[in-house]
């Protein structure tokens, strides 16, 4: 039973970072129709920005999770505006396609600047963990699941409730209609990247002390949010969040009482369940039909 | 609910690319263009023969990329599926064919042939979600394959040796040893030499035309009989197949191959080759293989870079140049390319290519389209409502009423792409089958779309070929191997393509792109597309919605000439009343998913029961 709980605490760790890096990638698609292959990048050079800041510069570590993300959204909207702006009007197979390849192209970049295998940053709390009964709760595994399930809260009630939201709900609902009614596309977007890219930033602070940097975080991070994102239903905030908690139980559950092959395999098997059994995934955006 | 979305976006931005686009089709290749890749990778042959053996290797590597890339311009280029598992396919083409080496003593080139098939037996898993899925979606499953593959041959170590890697015999055929770098890299380009022209065949025959059809537009593609799921799997499967042998090819050259040769980054890098190439091109992916896998070797010293460098390459060519370098050598050809207007507008009184077998006009007052107490239900919506009338053989029967009567339910039930609640369609007294829009075809009922729905990328000639049928997936690949050669029916074909072109007035435009012509052109290809195959019946859904005035007239007349003059029944449905009442022979008037007239143009227009559903009970106002 001890062991039970640990393993789904370490889930639970795991799940929040997928949950938040899912978040990014689902509140990108909602409100601008792509679907950013690079997100993984983006979560990279916010574990990155936390090592800047906490090992090269010293700063305190919270000073990384208030940089960070700005920093890294800010990016994600110069992208937007440089690159992606201009494949708007092409179909959506050249978007998909460029930022697959924008991903490449900043962890690599990213990897020529910082040549190492692995790049550790060290755990903003020192104090002893906290024991409930015979269960050892880190102070970092409970900061990382209860910051990120704040976040995300906090991001899908920003969605529903706050004015700057409004246009980013309305391109969700109706990209044209939205336009119609003096939306402005380009701002909606880059407001869009800014946020998607910011909580890729928190996403890449959270997993900085608890993966490490290394070359393959992206590609990791980005299977793991897809398949997250999926699972919630890929419209969904809340789904988001849900299936990237539900992910990192899996997978943890996996490796505990399977091994390394299972763990890899199993957020595979379970997207490929859902896509076949339940393609609107665990929450289903209600969409109005046009007749 | 207003329609708003269906009936009115876009209608101005599609006559735009005439100006901007003015080359002529690039695929005015003469019928042996399919040759002339071995052509070139025997040229890759004789060149670096004379070289050292570094330059040999190479060139081995460089013409096996060239075989991968032209297998990927079939499924990423033409049937435009991203696809992330082509390091997956090589690697089950490699790993199997070694296995059948080393484990069951096969011989060397059947053992390649064995891996092939592999391949295109997990191309076959990878294309079956290609039912359902597209775009990212589609490519994050070929990402769960690619991974699943090399976690599986990671941990089975007993079979490929995992993670350390397996030892690749040295290669021989029958005793000759073909492991000098010169020896194998003969042995490399006469194979690949004499394999590229089955997936060239594929590109520029029929397949490759259908594929850019499905692409460009998978429900106009399904209302000429082809099937996409069919088509999409096939391109899966061809192309693994082709990836697969590359993959053999490859081993003997890595001498041990290990999972992480075969990892997602060479599904990246190779996807690559397509775009970089030119993703419209059959000529894309080998152009674009030979290239990025030329220049790691050129550029050795900077092998740090190498990664950076190729993903912004694929960015710039994405942002600056999406024809990639097959487009800039083609747009350097055609420089002087033709211009893709009609100069001159066909009168009433141009000639029209008669069909062999024109139908005697139609007095016998048989009914060709049956419409038996159709019903169609959307939640609480009753869209059709228990309609039945028929049309009879030969006449044009117009279809209208306002917005929400159901006539594009109706419209859409008839051609198959709804499925009916109740009721039968019947054709020539024959029951269509309900919510099959392929089947149509077969039946000899043809439709054009309220949107125009040509297929953009492939040539006004191609357009009206795929309107003639025969797009099962088994005589397309057939027909696309077999065309080359002379005899067949391919001059018959030609013939009556270019009697239809001819027919609406656009035969000098026959190699121009579809989506150069202007939208009134585009209508008019869209007849002749519909038209060429004689089908008993046509469905025209808004023929001359978008259009000017002067164009609405002359289509007006080539409907009519053609209705008359090859005896096509036809079924129309317009909101321009003028045009409808001066086109047709009845018109038939449906409010609110029922029918509430039926009759001569003039009566129907006169009737009360019209006034009042279009202007309201009279003295209302």
């Amino acid at each position: 039973m001890t062991e039970l709980a640990l393993v789904l605490l370490g889930g639970l760790n795991f799940g929040a970072i997928y949950a938040l890096a899912a978040l990014g990638i689902v509140l990108i698609h909602k409100a601008t129709k792509t679907v950013n292959f690079a997100h993984g990048a983006f979560v990279l050079i916010g574990a990155l920005g936390a090592y800047i800041v906490q090992v090269q510069l010293s700063w305190s570590a919270w000073l990384a999770y208030l940089l960070v993300p700005p920093a890294v959204g800010a990016l994600a909207a110069l992208i937007e505006l440089v690159l992606l702006r201009p494949l708007r009007r092409a179909d959506a197979f050249s978007v998909v396609i460029a930022t697959v390849f924008l991903g490449i192209a900043l962890s690599e970049g990213v990897r020529l600047i910082y040549n190492a295998e692995l790049l550790t940053v060290p755990s903003p709390f020192q104090g002893a963990p906290f024991l409930i009964g015979p269960v050892i709760l880190t102070r970092e595994v409970l900061w990382t699941v209860a910051g990120s399930l704040l976040i995300g809260i906090g991001t899908t009630l920003a969605f529903r409730r706050a004015r700057v939201a409004r246009g980013m709900r309305a391109m969700a609902a109706n990209h044209r209609g939205a336009q119609l009614c003096g939306y402005s596309v380009d701002r909606t977007y880059a407001l869009a990247w800014f946020l998607g890219g910011a909580l890729a930033g928190v996403a890449g602070v959270f997993a900085a002390p608890a993966k490490g940097i290394s070359p393959d975080l992206p590609i990791a991070v980005i299977a793991a949010a897809f398949v997250a994102a999926v699972v919630g239903g890929f419209d969904s905030l809340k789904g988001a969040v849900a299936g990237g908690l539900l992910l990192g139980v899996v997978e943890t559950l996996a490796a505990a009482y399977g091994d390394s092959a299972l763990k890899n395999a199993i957020s595979f098997m379970l997207l490929f369940v859902v896509m076949l059994y339940r393609p609107e995934g665990l929450f289903p955006e209600v969409k109005t039909r046009h007749v | 609910m207003f329609s708003f979305k269906r009936k009115s976006t876009q209608r101005g931005s599609l006559a735009l690319p005439l100006t901007r686009e003015r080359r002529v089709d690039a695929r005015g290749f003469s019928r042996w263009a399919w040759l002339a890749p071995s052509m070139v990778v025997l040229a890759v042959l004789l060149v670096t023969a004379r070289l050292g053996s570094y330059p040999q290797y190479v060139a081995s590597l460089v013409i096996s990329a060239m075989l991968t890339g032209t297998g990927l311009t079939l499924l990423v280029g033409y049937a435009r599926c991203i696809s992330l598992a082509t390091g997956a396919v090589l690697a089950l083409g490699a790993y199997g064919s070694v296995l059948l080496i080393t484990a069951a003593g096969v011989p060397l080139l059947p053992a390649m042939l064995g891996g092939a098939l592999l391949a295109g037996l997990g191309g076959f898993v990878l294309g079956v979600p290609a039912v359902r899925f597209r775009g990212h979606n589609l490519a994050m499953i070929t990402l769960v394959f690619q991974s699943v593959v090399i976690i599986l041959i990671r941990e089975s170590t007993g079979l490929t040796g995992g993670a350390g890697g397996l030892t690749v015999p040295a290669p021989s055929i029958a005793g000759i040893s073909l492991s000098g770098d010169l020896a194998y890299l003969v042995f490399t380009a006469v194979v690949v030499a004499l394999v590229l022209v089955l997936p060239m065949a594929l590109l520029l025959g029929r397949f490759g035309r259908n594929l850019r059809a499905v692409s460009g537009n998978e429900v106009a593609a399904q209302a000429f009989g082809i099937s996409v799921p069919h088509h999409l799997v096939a391109a899966f499967v061809c192309s693994s197949l082709i990836i697969g042998l590359s993959g053999a090819l490859q081993a003997p050259v890595f001498r041990v191959i290990d999972p992480d040769t075969f990892g997602i980054n060479t599904s990246i890098s190779t996807l690559a080759y397509p775009i970089v190439g030119g993703m419209g091109s059959a000529w894309g992916g080998l152009a674009g293989g030979a290239v990025m896998r030329a220049l790691p070797e050129v550029l050795r010293g900077l092998a740090d870079y190498l990664e950076l460098f190729f993903a912004s390459l694929v960015l710039v060519t994405v942002l600056f140049f999406p024809g990639g370098i097959a487009g800039q050598l083609f747009r350097l050809r055609h420089r002087h390319g033709g211009q893709v207007t009609r100069e001159s507008v066909p009168s009433a009184a141009s000639p029209v290519a008669r069909p062999a077998a024109g139908k005697a006009l139609p007095d016998t007052a048989g009914i060709a389209l049956s419409i038996d107490g159709v019903g169609k239900q959307y939640g609480a919506l009753k869209a059709v409502d228990d309609v039945s009338f028929q049309v009879r053989e030969g006449e044009i029967r117009g279809l209208m009423g306002p917005n929400g009567a159901g006539k594009t339910t109706l419209f859409n039930i008839v051609s198959g792409f709804v499925e009916g609640d109740r009721g039968a369609i019947r054709l020539h007294g024959e029951t269509l089958p309900s919510g099959s829009p392929v089947t149509r075809m077969s039946h000899g009922l043809t439709r054009t779309f309220q949107h125009v729905a040509v297929f953009g990328e492939i040539s006004v000639y191609d357009n009206v070929a795929i309107g003639l049928g025969g797009n099962g997936i088994a005589p397309v690949l057939l027909g696309s191997l077999l065309d080359p050669f002379p005899g067949g029916d391919a001059r018959r074909e030609r013939a009556r393509i270019m009697a239809a072109l001819d027919s609406v007035g656009l035969a000098h435009l026959a190699r121009a792109k579809a989506r150069q012509l202007s939208l009134g052109d585009q209508r008019r290809l869209e007849i002749a597309r519909a038209i060429v195959s004689r089908p008993r019946l046509l469905l025209l859904d808004e023929p001359v919605s978008g259009v000017s005035e002067e164009e609405t007239g002359q289509l007006g007349l080539l409907l009519r000439r053609i209705n008359r003059e090859q005896g096509i029944t036809m079924l129309l449905v317009e909101h321009n009343i003028g045009f409808l009442a001066g086109m047709s022979d009845h018109i038939t008037v449906m409010a609110a998913g029922r029918v509430v007239c039926e009759g001569e143009p003039a009566s129907v227009i006169d009737d009360p029961a019209v006034q009042e559903v279009y202007f309201g009970k009279a003295g209302d106002a």
